[in-house]
Formats: C-alpha cells, sequence, structure tokens
C-alpha cells in the first residue's frame, strides 16, 4: 500500500469527522475489551504469565543472531528450505520466485502483517497468479481494495452493511446475517483451497530449538491454507524468533487470551518442515522466509529495540483513545495505534514519520494493558527527542528560555494578564493554527493574581 | 513536619486558588507549608516535546528550588511524575543525578502525601455535593495506591456523593502539545468525556490534574453547560472550612 504517514495529522482529522467510522469503532473496540477483560478476570496466576512471556521475548531479543542461526539449521534439517531477506523488495523476489517454480497459478493466504509490510500480493498477481486472502476480515479488506486496518481485526472498520453491499457488488452473493456473510465466504473460499498451489502465510513464532514455524487463528483458513497446497511458504520477520518450545508455550497462553479474550485460539499450527515420509497431510514443499527490513538497526538501539518484544495481540490498539477515535488507516501504513506508531517510526524512513509520534496523548493505557510490559509512551518520547533532534518545538522552546529567567517569566506571564486576563487573543497568536482551534473549542483559563502575591499578601496581613 | 509546595505553572496563574486550598489543607493536618521562590515549569513542555536539552536544563534549576532538605508535595500529578524523571536526565555518577534520585524520592503528589498522613482518615470535611472525579492517566502510572488516594480523599468527606465518567480511566485528549497538533482528535476526545460527564449530572468536577480540569472544564464551558472545575484540595479545603463554597 502507499505510504501515508506523513499526513497522519490530516488523515487523523478527516478520521473523527467519520460519524459512522466512529461507531464501529466504539463497538469493536469496546467489544474486544469486554472479552478481554473477561478472560483474564479468571486467568490463575496472570501476572506470573505475563512475566514470563515478557522473559521469552526479550531473551530471544538479546539472543537473536544465535537463535536465527539455530533456527535455520534446525528449519533445514526437518526439510524446510531457508531464505534470507534484507529489505521488502528481497522478501517479494523470493517468494515471486519460489511461485513461478511451483507455477502457482492459484495462491492462498493467511492473515500476515509481515506480508502487507512487505506489499506480497501485488508483486504475487504481477506473475499472472489469482491470489486470495482466507482470512474473513482480510478477504472483505481485499475485495474493498483496503489495507488493514487492525492488527488481528483487518475489517474492524466495517459493518456488516458494508460487507452486505461489498459482497454483492463483488461476488454477486446475497447475504444479510452475518452467519450467512460468513457461510457465502466460506464455500467461495473452499473452492480457493482446493484448487491452490501455493499457500503463503505470516508466523505467529518460529522455534530456534526445534525449526518450527508456529500459526495461531481461529477459522481454519490457515491450516488449509498450509495443507492443502503442494507449496506452503511462511514469512516472518526476525524478531519472532522464540528460543525453545517452552518459551513458545509460555507466549501462547497469553496471546489469544490478550488477542481475543480466547484461552486459546480455535487453531494453533506447529508446522516443522514438509510432509514426511509416510505423513498422509502438509505442504510437499515448506519454505520459511526471513525478513529484516530494518529491524537490526532497530535491535542495536538500546531503548527503542523493546518495540520488537510484540507479539501483535493488538490489545494495545483497543484501549488507546486516539485508535478508538481514528481507526487504524488513518496512521497511514498497515501498522497502527500505539504499537503501530512505533513500528512504522522504527521501520519507515524517519522524513515520513515525523508526526507519529506526537499523535499520541501519552496516556499510557497502551502500557498498562501490554501483556508485555512494553513501555509505549517511554519509545513515544524517546521518538519524539530523535525528532526533535536536540531542537524541540517553537513554543516549547520558547517557554523553556522564559521558564529558565524566572523574573522575565513572571514579567511577562504579568504583560500577558494587563493586557489579556482572559486570553481572548490567544486564538489570534500568528503561527500557532493549533492555539486557535484549540480555543475555539475550550474557553481559555483566565490569568488571575498568581498565587505567589496572594500568598505574599497573606503573609504580610497576618504580620501586620 | 514542613513540606515544600511546588506549584504547577498552570496553578499559579490560572488556578491559584488550587494551591491556597494546598496550604490550608495541609496547615489543618499540622504540615509547615513552605514556598521555595524561583518556580517557574518544571521541564515537562519540554520533555514532552522531545527537547530533552531544555528538559535538562529546567530540571537542573528546579534541582536548585527544591534543594532544602524536607518533601515536596505538588497539585498535580504530571507535574509531579516528571519531578520522577529527572533522574533519567542526567548520566548517572553525576551530582545532578543523584540530587535529582533524591528530590524524585521526596516528591509527592498532592493526594498521594495526605493520604499517607496522620489524621488523614479522619479530616472532618463536609460538603453536600454531588462530585464527578477525573482521575488522571498520569496518575494511574502511579502506585496503586497514589492512583486511589484521590478517591479515598473525596469519600472520607461526608455527604459528598463521588461519581464517575463510564470510562473513568480514559483520557480527556489534553496532552499538551498533543491538542495543539491533534486539534480534531483531542476534541473528539474532550466531547466523548464531557458527555459521559454531564450524564451523571453531577455539582462539581473534581481532579488532581489542573491541566485536565482546564481541557475539560473549558470545554464543557463552549457547550454551555459550564461545572466548577476543582482540585481535590480545594473541595478538601472547602469541606473544612464548613461555608458555603466560594463556586456556589
Amino acid at each position: 500500500m502507499e505510504v501515508t504517514t506523513r499526513h497522519f495529522r490530516q488523515s487523523s482529522a478527516r478520521a473523527c469527522r467519520d460519524v459512522n467510522l466512529r461507531a464501529v469503532l466504539d463497538h469493536t473496540t469496546r467489544y474486544f475489551q469486554s472479552k478481554r477483560q473477561a478472560s483474564l478476570e479468571t486467568f490463575e496466576g496472570r501476572d506470573a504469565h505475563f512475566a514470563r512471556a515478557r522473559a521469552a521475548r526479550l531473551n530471544a531479543l538479546s539472543r537473536l543472531p544465535e537463535l536465527l542461526e539455530q533456527l535455520e539449521a534446525n528449519a533445514i534439517a526437518a526439510g524446510t528450505i531457508v531464505h534470507w531477506a534484507a529489505d521488502a523488495a528481497e522478501a517479494r523476489a523470493i517468494i515471486v520466485g519460489i511461485a513461478k517454480a511451483a507455477s502457482a497459478r492459484v495462491i492462498v493466504k493467511g492473515k500476515s502483517m509481515v506480508t502487507e509490510e512487505v506489499a506480497l500480493n501485488p508483486a504475487l498477481e504481477e506473475t499472472g497468479a489469482e491470489v486470495w486472502e482466507t482470512d474473513l476480515g482480510e478477504f472483505i479488506v481485499q475485495l474493498a481494495g483496503e489495507p488493514p486496518s487492525h492488527i488481528i481485526a483487518p475489517a474492524v472498520h466495517k459493518s456488516r452493511q458494508d460487507v452486505v453491499e461489498l459482497f454483492a457488488e463483488k461476488l454477486n452473493l446475497h447475504g444479510e446475517s452475518i452467519p450467512e456473510l460468513t457461510l457465502l465466504a466460506r464455500r467461495a473460499l473452499r473452492e480457493k483451497f482446493l484448487s491452490a498451489d501455493m499457500g503463503v502465510t505470516g508466523a505467529n513464532m518460529a522455534v530456534a530449538e526445534t525449526g518450527s514455524v508456529i500459526l495461531v487463528e481461529n477459522e481454519g483458513n490457515i491450516r488449509m491454507s498450509t495443507t492443502c497446497p503442494r507449496v506452503h511458504v511462511a514469512l516472518m520477520s526476525l524478531e519472532k524468533v522464540v528460543a525453545t518450545m517452552e518459551d513458545a508455550a509460555d507466549l501462547l497462553r497469553v496471546l489469544p487470551r490478550s488477542a481475543t479474550g480466547q484461552r486459546m485460539s480455535s487453531y494453533v499450527s506447529v508446522l516443522t518442515g514438509p510432509r514426511g515420509e509416510g505423513e498422509t497431510d502438509g505442504a510437499r514443499e515448506m519454505h520459511l522466509v526471513i525478513l529484516d527490513n530494518g529491524r537490526s538497526e532497530v535491535l542495536a538501539d538500546p531503548v527503542l529495540r523493546e518495540a520488537l518484544a510484540c507479539f501483535r495481540c493488538g490489545a494495545c490498539l483497543n484501549v488507546c483513545p486516539v485508535y478508538q477515535t481514528i481507526g487504524g488507516h488513518a496512521y497511514g501504513w498497515i501498522y497502527s495505534g500505539p504499537i503501530g506508531t512505533l513500528l512504522s517510526s522504527l521501520l519507515l524512513p524517519r522524513s515520513e514519520t515525523r508526526d507519529l509520534p506526537f499523535g499520541c496523548t501519552l496516556c499510557g493505557a497502551c502500557k498498562r494493558t501490554c501483556p508485555l510490559s512494553i513501555d509505549h509512551p517511554k519509545l513515544m518520547l524517546a521518538l519524539r527527542e530523535r525528532t526533535a533532534g536536540g531542537g524541540g518545538n517553537p513554543i516549547g522552546a520558547a517557554h523553556a528560555l522564559l521558564a529558565r529567567h524566572p523574573l522575565a517569566y513572571r514579567m511577562a506571564v504579568g504583560a500577558a494578564r494587563a493586557v489579556d486576563p482572559r486570553l481572548d487573543l490567544l486564538a489570534r497568536l500568528p503561527g500557532l493554527p493549533g492555539l486557535s482551534r484549540f480555543v475555539d473549542s475550550r474557553r481559555p483559563p483566565e490569568l488571575k493574581t498568581p498565587f505567589t502575591a496572594r500568598r505574599r499578601k497573606k503573609t504580610q496581613k497576618e504580620r501586620s | 513536619m514542613h513540606a515544600h509546595l511546588f506549584v504547577p505553572c498552570l496553578v499559579e496563574d490560572c488556578q491559584p486558588e488550587a494551591a491556597e486550598a494546598v496550604v490550608a489543607v495541609l496547615e489543618h493536618l499540622n504540615v509547615e507549608v513552605r514556598h521555595p521562590a524561583g518556580q517557574t515549569c518544571c521541564g515537562q513542555l519540554a520533555y514532552k516535546t522531545g527537547d530533552l536539552k531544555n528538559a535538562r536544563r529546567l530540571a537542573a534549576r528546579y534541582l536548585d528550588v527544591f534543594a532544602a532538605p524536607g518533601p515536596v508535595v505538588c497539585p498535580s500529578g504530571s507535574c509531579a511524575k516528571m519531578v520522577r524523571t529527572y533522574p533519567a536526565l542526567f548520566a548517572p555518577g553525576t551530582s545532578e543525578h543523584s540530587r535529582a534520585l533524591d528530590l524524585a524520592m521526596r516528591t509527592f503528589e498532592f493526594c498521594e502525601f495526605v493520604a499517607g498522613l496522620p489524621g488523614a482518615d479522619s479530616l472532618g470535611a463536609e460538603l453536600a455535593t454531588r462530585a464527578c472525579y477525573h482521575g488522571s492517566c498520569q496518575l494511574q502510572d502511579q502506585t496503586d495506591d497514589g492512583a486511589e488516594a484521590p478517591r479515598k480523599l473525596l469519600r472520607g468527606v461526608r455527604g459528598l456523593t463521588l461519581v464517575e465518567a463510564e470510562r473513568p480511566d480514559r483520557c480527556c485528549g489534553f496532552g499538551g502539545i498533543f491538542s495543539l497538533q491533534f486539534t480534531a482528535v483531542s476534541e473528539a476526545l474532550v466531547e466523548d468525556k464531557c458527555r459521559e460527564i454531564l450524564a451523571l449530572e453531577p455539582d462539581i468536577l473534581v481532579s488532581a490534574e489542573p491541566s485536565c480540569l482546564m481541557n475539560i472544564s473549558g470545554h464543557l464551558a463552549r457547550l454551555g453547560r459550564p461545572l466548577p472545575a476543582l482540585h481535590v484540595a480545594q473541595v478538601l479545603a472547602a469541606g473544612l472550612k464548613k461555608e458555603t463554597p466560594p463556586w456556589k
């Protein structure tokens, strides 16, 4: 998709004027939160499990090169063909190459953010193949020609009515209720699974000690995509590796609960190599593509690397007041919400993402919700610092200059109070368009006799 | 016992009554209040816009302003939190760093400080009012005790009915520089907050965060539904005086 992160301010303003979007987001983010809450309330030893999950991720990040080599060796030993992609273009070229070699005419896909990240679908379509998203939500946004708007719920911005119209227009399929619509999609996709030559998925995690790829899902579409076609390609970003199966189990105990409020997702696939001799199912050829795309550089930053601990449960999106108000598309790239702001800022060119870390109230709801205790606000501030490059914003710099000189500061406030005690002129200050908008919707506070002067007067009165 | 009063810039010039109330409550609890001179800004604005250079300079100033030993009490969760961030601004091993650590350890948000004082449980405040409490985001980042302290104090006021918005933990949309750069989103959030508050039909809006009070009450005023917007300290002080409060 086209990267439009540089227009974040404008697109966020546009999104929050969309009343239908606001209503849908309000409904779905509350729904996700209540499911999650209910599941966590009965999660015995929750904090200990969260801590184990965090430890598993941080341990992996601290040993990443070693674990990746181990993963490669064990995957190869299991019969998987392993590829390394330095960037999006390399990942596309590798997967297109696999598709061509397999003469793939129909390709089915499991929901995967990283394939969105490298813009895989258009590249595969250029080979002449049909590419079908098979996750229901992804299928819907693919039909609509839109990118996903939520890490785990790609069509969260669509209402039932939107889908009714979309199916009628694009597929000439007519349904009304959600079960009906689901059945229509299921029938349409079932044919694709059976005729597909290649299945492409992401990876929720990969296990270094066994060379396995683990996939978590609810619809069975990933199970079908990885077992029906002859060839399966899993694309993983390199931070998704964990050391052991036990670490993976620690993460699996937390991931579905935090994502959808399920104790376990309906399907968990652990894929270790292609179909073996005497086995009756599984792809005959399995590829694992390990993508860097800027992550090794992030890993070298002692503060920002924490963003790579994320295992994409999406809980921070649902609790973020900004995400709740503008949805995912306004962020201008595939990743949205608090973690998306961090990932986009780290993976895209800096010139494209200057506004992203400022589109946050630093309320900390994300941090308090994250099962891995990622400190999003701290990272947001680190990114702001990187953007400011030691300078900072002109209002802030002027304020700081005054604040360093108490006398000048008092004189400036005193002068403002004498001229404009009700701050009516604020809206007309040049160069501060945001301020006039702010005072349009909030009556500014009055400048009163300052506390210091009041206290001085009171003490004098008490003395005399 | 004595305490140093740390007056946020917004309180000094726009809500001085809050600082006066802090003094009244602390003195009622036999704390001698000192007010160090030279206070301007703790550096929060600079820090949150990514301007670490200025944040560090202002932090260094405040290390001097509050150099005298003894607890520092501030009627703002976010300013108190900023001071607790000071150690991160200086390199470990420097004298600034150790002074910052010392100051961070003895800086308290007002409610947190008062709730820990002897006599806080039997303050004896009385005020017949329906109060909507807005718990600010920055307070929630503190220990559970810190986040609960304002509620605890308000519950102790006889005659006061405490209510909270439907989503009490949700941000009011201010976020400092955010409200100037993302005006539409900020506005949408304060609209949500005001709708939830007005649904409760409170007499007053109470918070421990002056900037949230400014944001929410400013929007309520623009809606034509103004509410007295008070710091927790003002409610306690009014309750202790047992007279008709000044906002009635």
